[in-house]
Order: C-alpha cells, then structure tokens, then sequence
C-alpha cells in the first residue's frame, strides 16, 4: 500500500473530473466520521497490488498494521491501473460517483436489463437525461426511480441526441451493477 | 358623371316657367325627387338646391342675400355669440330647419328638409362613420359645425352654380356683398368660419368625393391656419375624410407612354381623381409628420398617424406611416406611446388588410430602431410582438398538398401504366388532346391566380419566415446585450437595468417553439448564463458582475427555459439540473417586496410542480428551503411555497420521511450525512437528513388557512394510501392570498378583539367561579353587561395606578424639601 505518485494522481482525477466536475472537491474534502479520533478525518487515495482505493485516513493508519503482500484491500477501490498503465474505474466507485454526479442519464424500465447484460444505453431506452451533456463525458446511468446502475461516456451531445434515430447508441458501457454477477472472480 | 351634369342642369329651366311661388316649386322638386330617388341619389339635392337658388334669384335677387347678410353683421356686432350657442345647442342637428329663426333659412326650409331627408337615406352610413371618428373631437364644435355646414350650404352652391351655369351678375353682386361682410369679420370669425368651411367640404366630400374631391386641397389650406384649434380640427377633419375616400386598392400614378394614349372620358376622369387624391394625401402626410415634431401638435399629428395606418396599411406612403409610428413607440409621452403601440398591435392582428407586408417592414423597422438605441428602449416597442400571429399551418397544409400531389401522380402513373396496353392505337390523338387541354388549365390557373387577391401560399411563409427572424434577431440582441452589459459591470450602474428583457423574455416563451432546434443550444446556454446571475458557480454571492438582474428577472429566465423546453423539446426528457440550481439559490434571495410574487410563484409552479419527476434529494432539498422561506414571509408566499411542498410530498414518497420525527434520515440520507442549510446545490444539502419541523410552527401561523395547510401537510404521513392531486396551484394560490390581503387586515382585526372578548371571559369567569356554566352561555347583553364592568374595573385600576404616582411623586418631593432643609440647618 502507497499513496498515489504524482502522475497516478493526474490520471485518477482526470478519470474523476469527468464524471462529477466541480463536484470532485466534495470527493476530496469530504470528512470521514471513522475511527476513535474526536475531530473528523479526509479521505485519501491508496495505492494497492495496481488497485486505487478511497480510504480514511484513520483507516490507513491502521492498515500499516497489516504485512504488505497480506493486504487484500482496504476502504472502497475505485479503479486499477492496468498493465499497461491505463486508469480504469472499476464499479466499486459506483457509489461515489453517483453522489457526485454531474451528468445522468435515466433509463426506462424496458431497457435496465439491457444495460445491466453490459449493452450499451440506446437512444430507445432514454427516459430522461441531464442538458449540457458534451460528447466524451462520463455520465452515471441510473433507474427511473433513482437507482445508480452503472455508467459510461457520453456519445452523443444532448443536442445532438434529439436528432437520433432511437437505435442509435448515446452512453457506451463502461461498468454496470450486473458486473459483482457476471464478473465476480475478476473484481 | 357629365351626363348626369347635364341631366341635373334641366330642372333649372322648368321652375322659371312656373309661378314664383316657392312651395309649388319645392313640391315640383320633392315629385321630381320621389321619381328619380333609386339612381339619382345626392345629385338630385345638388339639384334642387340650386334650382331654388335660380328660383330666388329671379324672384328677388339682392334683396335675400343682403338681407341674410346684414342680420350677421348685426348679430356679429351685438355679440350674440353666446345666444347662438344656447340655441345651437339646443337644436338638434336634423331639427335644425325648423328651428332657426333667420329669414334665410326659413326660406330654405323646404329644400333643406329635402335635403336632409335624401342624405339621410344616402349617407347615413358615412355620418355614422363621421361621428364615431370625430368622437375624439369637441361636441360642441361639431354640433355648431354641422349647423352652420347647412345654412352655409347656399353660399357654396351658390358658387357652385355660377361655376357650373356661369350665371355671372348675380354671384358677383353676392361675391361683392361678401367681400364686405368678410371686412367686418373678427378674427374669430374668421375662425368660425374655416371650422364651418372644413365641415362644409368633409360633409360634401363624404357625400359625393369623386365631383368633389378638389376641394380636398382647400381643406387642407385651411389646416395650415395659425390657430392651434383650427389646425387640429383640419387634421382630424382631412383623417376622417381620408379614412372613408381611400380606396381599397394602391393607386398607380400612369406612366407618360399610358398619359399619352387616348382613352375614355371616364378613365380620364379616374385617373384625374386618383391623382388629385394621392397628391394631396401626400401633402397632408408631410404636413403631419412636420407637425409631429412640434411638441404642440405631436398627439393630434400620431393619433392621425396612428388611425391612418391602421385604417389604410394598404395604401400608398404606408412606409412613411409606418416609420412615423415606430419612431415614437417608445416615446416619453405616454398617451403617444400607448398609441403607437395600438397602431402597431392593429397591423399585426389584421394581416388580411395588407396581406402581411407591412408586418415584416414594421417587424424590421422595430429591429433597426432596438439596434440603434442599444437595447435602451421602452418595454412597449418590444411587448407589440405579443400579438404576432404565426399560421402554423401554413406549412402543413403545403405539405399535405404536395403530398397528395406525389400520391395522384403514382396513381395516375399506375392508371396509366394500366391504362396504356389497351389504348396504345389512338394514342397520339388522345395525347394531343390532353396536352392541349392541360395547357389552357394551366393558362387559365395561372390568370386566375393573377387575378385573384388571395395569396400565393408561399409567398405568405416566406413572409412569417422574415417576420420571424426578424423578430429573434431582435430577441437575441436583446439577450446578448444584456449579458454583455452585465460583463463589464461599468456600464451596468449608468445604464441602469434591462428595460426590454422582460417582455423579450414573455415574447420567447411564446415563439420559441417556431425556431430551428439548432438554435435551441445557445438559447438555453444564454438563459442559463442570465439565470446565474450574479452568484457565481461557486457560490460566492458578492462577485465583480454585480447582482443588475434582478430576482424577477433571473426567476422569469428559469421559467422561461422551462417553457420552451416543454414547447419544443418534449420528444426528450432533458433535466435542467442547472436552473433547479439556481431557483434553489434565488428563493433565498427573493425578498417580498423588492421582488414580484407572482414570477416566483409561476416559476414555483411551472418548475417544481409541472415537471414530472425529481431526484429524491432535490425534492427533499427544495421541500426543506420552501419551508423554511414559507416560514419567513407573508402569508400568500407561503401559501404558495406550502402548495408546493405539499405537491411535492405527494408526488414523492421516498421524501416523507421529512416528516418523520428522528433527524438523520437513516439510510435514505445518502452520502451528505449533515443538512447544510446554506448550499448550493439541491443535490448536496443532505436535506433528508433534516426534520421539517418548521410545518409545527406553521400550524400557528396567524393566517387560518396557511395553518390549516401546514396542518394537513403534517398529517400526510397517516394518510399514505389516500392519493388525491390538489387542484390549486401555487400561482392561485397566491393571487388569492395576496388578493384577500386588504380584506383580511380588518378580518385579523375583528379575530383580535374576538380574543379580547374571550379573555375578558375568562378574566370574568375566574373571580365569579359560580357563574362560569352560565358565562358560557351567556347571551349579548350579558356579555356587554361583564364587559363594561371589565372595562370598568380597568379604567379604576389605571386611575389608581395614576393616583398613587402621583402621591409617590409628592412624597418625593416632600422628602427631597426635608433633605434640603437639613442641609441649611446643616450649613448653619
């Protein structure tokens, strides 16, 4: 376990900045009520086996307890670096996300499980969707009755998706709920 | 019109023949009349008139003239004036022969019954035209004018007649009289006399313009008189005249090849008129327009102006008009402006007048005048597009026909290709004829088309199309003005404020779904931009821009991005995160009477209450702040704000735990796990986690309906399954409110002094334990019995109360001289 270096750190925030905006300051500084101290802790991100975890401070402190290559994780992962050295949000930071969310997208009953398989989220399927979408922007994909299910990025401008034909695709599938099923070994 | 000339000049020959009684040769006349009353008209009063003048002529020739004559001077001399009026104004106008007194009218009375009679029936509708335009004028000018049009009737046929029968020596001999006359004539007289000249000439214009329309120009010489009252009496008179002679129809003046060609008498004559017409019109105009320079004659000259475009858009010089009336719709004065406005709002609502063109140049002109006053202007000049009216149709109906066109073609080719197997022999016959017959269709269609006044239908889109954007041209110059001012924070203090944004904003609310979606992102950026206002993203409410919307305003951008989202844009539910933001952050900006109530309780409702579906936390955040502000100002805000709430309660579940007793809100909080009152964001309040206690101090809100309100709110939690939809929305709710205002301060007064009766009960009832079963039920007089004992008792108290500060104050002094006196003895 270590903290981010600097160029990690640019990468996760830019993947964050995405997704939430502005919002990404209330990611960082948001207090933690954990541990035995009076006075609240920040959240920081960690660095373990190429995974990046949200972690409190107090909680990290007490992870320096545990041998390094017996830590199987701590806090809430957020994403991983792949071999390559890309930064992948993983549907761990689902939750995260959602709270901070910048632009959504809903879907219409008929088209959750769709999304859920790990298709892409159709113009069809549209129920309601955020203004000044751009293209390229992380949107978070939630039910009608406002249940994070997943997200993606943006293909289509807002704009621009009233324009469409309704099997054209608006949100590519970046991460889904359906994953802790589907993917369970790999997460 | 000769021929009837003619005709008309045989009557005078007849009477010399006959005796020179005058009744016998009105009969004659009257027969004459009775006979050819269908299609001779007022020509025949013409006739007969100067029938009877010949008549009197012979009988006596100078002796009626001077003698009329000398009775004016002497009555001009004697300054009767004021009689005259009294009888003038008793006389009504149609009495008027029998009435008036002088020997020269009674002389006339029998032609001039005639007279009246035969115009009655001619020209009853143009009088009824005259008196409802010359409402605007003096009665009693008007009275005396048409008065007098009658009795001075003999001096213009008079010279009339000489012109026409060149009868000389005896309209000299009157002409020489007159002259006299006119030597004695006051100045007012003279005035006088142009007023009763004026309303000659409009009556006789009226009743026959194309033999008089020379005299149009006389009318108009005598409005460049230097009397004000006059001038103003011409102008009126000449639009009145104007209003009713102004054919349907432009004229074109002929070109010289057409003069040189030789035409017919009565084309001759047309065009002569046509052209007097016109000329003089185009005199009179520029008379107007010098004269609405002058501050003096401004109002007469528009509201001549104003009437003139409205009645005749059609006509020649309507630029003119039109330039004259935009120029001064955002006039200082008042009643000029309003008059503008309704001249422009008429051309607008009555396109078929003009067939649309005027409102494309006046759309234009309007654009031209908002650009070079750089958006400062009155909020009318922009409000007038309100009552554009925009076929939609149009379009449609173009397109269904085209479409049925395609589908008759593909039926016809199918028939065709049916149909041609077995025709092919005699075909080329059949071709032929077909062709030929599909030609002179087409010719015909094509002159019909020319013909016929109806408007080619794209011609008329093309017109809305110009119209339109015109129109948004102006809308969004409006808008950029704004924002731009509002970035350099300068200027903003010296210019002081956005007059036109406002109705700029109404107007895009109305139009916004007839413009090309494209526009759609700029527009919606734009409006967010003005929304934010002064706050910035960041929350910081005393920025460099400066707060120069004001709430109203910023409130009226957010509504109006509602609206035209839900106009055009409905295929795509599009959540407007941005401006929720910002009415979060504005209904704590909203002060009650700095800001309109009624813009916050539409944007109330057309946000929170007309949208479908919101987040949990939004519609948590906004049902704690509108109970809170609910709490902090008058009654019909909160009404309206508790409106909402409670819709908002309704329509999300998840929200009532609000009402619940325990903060925190559980697991349903979310990530925010403290209520910040004062965020930004509805989105990141945590306002689950809070408790709406404000609805308990609500229930003892003064006002009995906001507390019954607050109540029912409350009680929503018990009643979960019960759906019901209040009927009322917050803008009701509101207008009610705030209508109830003035009636309801003497409502709470009479409550106050209810409560007043109650404790002087209960004061009552506590000493005189006993009689408390029957206090209960005591009847008025009793009542008033306890009361002034009450009272009573009070009144003995505060006696006492004065008394014994005053026995106090004696005593002090009494003790304070004590003191002094030691003291002496003590200096001793």
């Amino acid at each position: 376990m270590r903290p981010l270096d600097e160029k990690e750190t640019t990468q996760v925030f830019e993947k964050l900045f995405n997704f939430t905006g502005n919002n990404l300051k209330n990611i960082v500084e948001a207090p933690s009520h954990e541990g035995p101290e009076s006075d609240p802790g920040r959240y920081c991100f960690r660095l373990n086996k190429n995974r990046v975890y949200y972690v409190s401070e107090s909680l990290v402190k007490r992870a320096t307890n545990v041998k390094r290559d017996k830590l199987v994780a701590l806090g809430t992962q957020i994403g991983k670096f792949t071999k390559g050295g890309a930064f992948h949000l993983t549907i761990q930071s689902l939750n995260l996300l959602a709270a901070n969310a910048k632009h959504k997208v809903w879907l219409k009953p008929t088209a959750e499980m769709s999304f859920m398989y790990g298709n892409h989220v159709l113009k069809g399927g549209l129920g309601r969707i955020t203004e000044n979408i751009n293209t390229n922007d992380g949107v978070v994909v939630f039910s009608m009755s406002d249940m994070p299910l997943g997200f993606g990025v943006a293909v289509k401008s807002t704009q621009d998706c009233r324009k469409m034909d309704p099997n054209g695709i608006v949100v590519i599938h970046r991460a889904d709920i359906g994953e802790y099923l589907r993917m369970e070994d790999e997460l | 019109m000769g021929k009837k000339k003619q005709k008309v000049v045989l009557p005078p020959e007849l009477p010399p023949d006959v005796p020179e009684d005058e009744v016998e040769v009105s009969d004659e006349d009257l027969d004459f009349v009775a006979e050819n009353i269908q299609h001779v008209g007022f020509l025949n009063t013409l006739d007969t008139q100067s029938i009877t003048r010949h008549v009197t002529r012979v009988a006596d020739v100078k002796e009626d003239a001077l003698e009329s004559l000398y009775e004016q001077r002497l009555r001009k001399k004697s300054l009767l004036k004021q009689k005259d009026d009294n009888v003038l104004e008793v006389d009504p106008v149609d009495a008027l022969p029998v009435k008036t007194p002088d020997g020269k009218i009674v002389f006339r009375t029998v032609p001039k019954a005639r007279k009246v009679a035969d115009v009655g029936e001619a020209t009853s509708d143009n009088e009824d035209n005259v008196a409802d335009e010359s409402l605007v004028r003096l009665t009693k000018a008007e009275k005396r004018a048409k008065l007098k049009k009658l009795r001075k009737e003999a001096k213009k046929q008079g010279r009339e007649v000489t012109e026409i029968e060149e009868v000389n020596e005896s309209s000299q001999a009157q002409a020489d009289v007159l002259e006299e006359v006119k030597k004695d004539l006051t100045a007012e007289e003279v005035n006088e006399s142009k007023k009763f000249r004026l309303a000659e000439i409009g009556t006789a214009l009226l009743t026959d313009p194309e033999a008089n329309i020379k005299s149009l120009s006389e009318m108009l010489q005598i409005s460049k008189s230097e009397d004000r009252a006059i001038v103003a009496l011409g102008l009126k008179s000449l639009l009145a005249v104007f209003k009713d002679i102004i054919p349907g129809y432009r004229i074109r003046l002929p070109t010289e090849k057409e003069q040189a060609m030789v035409v017919s008498k009565a084309v001759k004559k047309m065009r002569f008129y046509e052209s007097t017409l016109l000329s003089v019109y185009k005199a009179y105009l520029l008379k107007l327009i010098y004269l609405g320079e002058k501050p003096a004659f401004q109002r007469v000259a528009i509201r001549c102006i104003c009437n003139l475009l409205e009645a005749v858009p059609h006509f020649n010089f309507r630029e003119r008009l039109l330039a004259i009336v935009v120029k001064n719709i955002s006039s200082a004065d008042d009643v000029v402006r309003k008059l503008c406005r309704a001249a422009i709002k008429s051309v607008f609502t009555n396109e078929g007048k003009h067939g649309g063109e005027v409102t494309v140049e006046a759309v234009r002109s309007i654009a031209a005048l908002v650009k070079a006053h750089d958006c400062q202007l009155h909020p009318d000049s922009i409000e007038v597009f309100m009552s554009l009216v925009f076929d939609e149709d149009l379009g449609r109906a173009q397109k269904a026909t085209v479409d049925k066109r395609t589908k008759s073609k593909k039926f016809k080719k199918r028939k065709n290709q049916e149909e041609q197997p077995s025709q092919l022999p005699n075909n080329d016959k059949k071709k032929a004829r077909k062709e030929m017959i599909s030609r002179t269709q087409e010719e015909v269609d094509a002159d019909y088309k020319a013909a016929s006044f109806a408007q080619d239908i794209a011609e008329r889109r093309r017109m809305q199309t110009e119209t339109l954007s015109a129109v948004f041209e102006i809308y969004f110059r409006i808008l950029k003005h704004t924002f731009q001012t509002r970035t350099d924070a300068s200027s903003v203090a010296s210019s002081g404020g956005h007059p036109l944004l406002v109705s700029c904003l109404n107007g895009i609310g109305k139009f916004s779904h007839l413009v090309d979606l494209d526009f759609m992102a700029d527009l919606m950026s734009y409006l967010g931009k003005l929304a934010r206002g002064s706050s910035d993203v960041n929350g910081s409410p005393e920025s460099s821009l400066g707060g120069c919307l004001t709430v109203s305003e910023r409130l009226q951008c957010c509504i109006v991005a509602f609206k035209v989202m839900k106009s055009n844009l409905d295929a795509l539910n599009i959540d407007l995160q941005d401006f929720y933001a910002q009415l979060y952050q504005l209904i704590l900006e909203y002060r009650p009477g700095r800001d309109k109530g009624e813009v916050l309780a539409e944007a109330l409702k057309v946000m929170l209450c007309d949208d479908r579906q919101h987040d949990m936390q939004r519609a948590a955040a906004f049902i704690k702040r509108l109970a809170t502000f609910s709490l902090c100002f008058g009654a019909a805000e909160s009404m309206a704000a508790l409106v909402t709430l409670k819709h908002l309660l309704q329509k999300n579940v998840k929200c009532r735990n609000l009402l619940e007793n325990d903060a925190g809100g559980g697991s349903v909080s979310g990530p925010v796990a403290k209520y910040h009152p004062y965020a930004s964001d509805p989105n990141l309040s945590g306002a689950l986690a809070s408790v709406l206690w404000e609805l308990n101090l609500l229930s003892k809100h003064y006002h009995p309906s906001v507390s019954t309100m607050a109540l029912s709110i409350a009680n929503l939690c018990n009643t979960t399954n019960q759906v019901y939809h209040t009927n009322v929305s917050p803008q009701q709710a509101f207008t009610e409110l705030s209508l109830e205002k003035e009636s309801f301060t003497t409502n709470s007064n009479i409550n106050k002094s209810g409560n007043k009766r109650k404790r002087a009960n209960v004061q009552q009832a506590v000493p005189t334990v006993a009689d408390a079963d029957t206090a209960s039920q005591t009847d008025e007089v009793e009542v008033r019995k306890k009361l002034s004992e009450h009272f009573l008792l009070l009144r003995d108290i505060s006696e006492n109360g004065r008394l014994k500060s005053e026995l106090d104050r004696t005593t002090m002094s009494l003790q304070l001289y004590q003191q002094y006196k030691k003291q002496k003895k003590k200096q001793r």
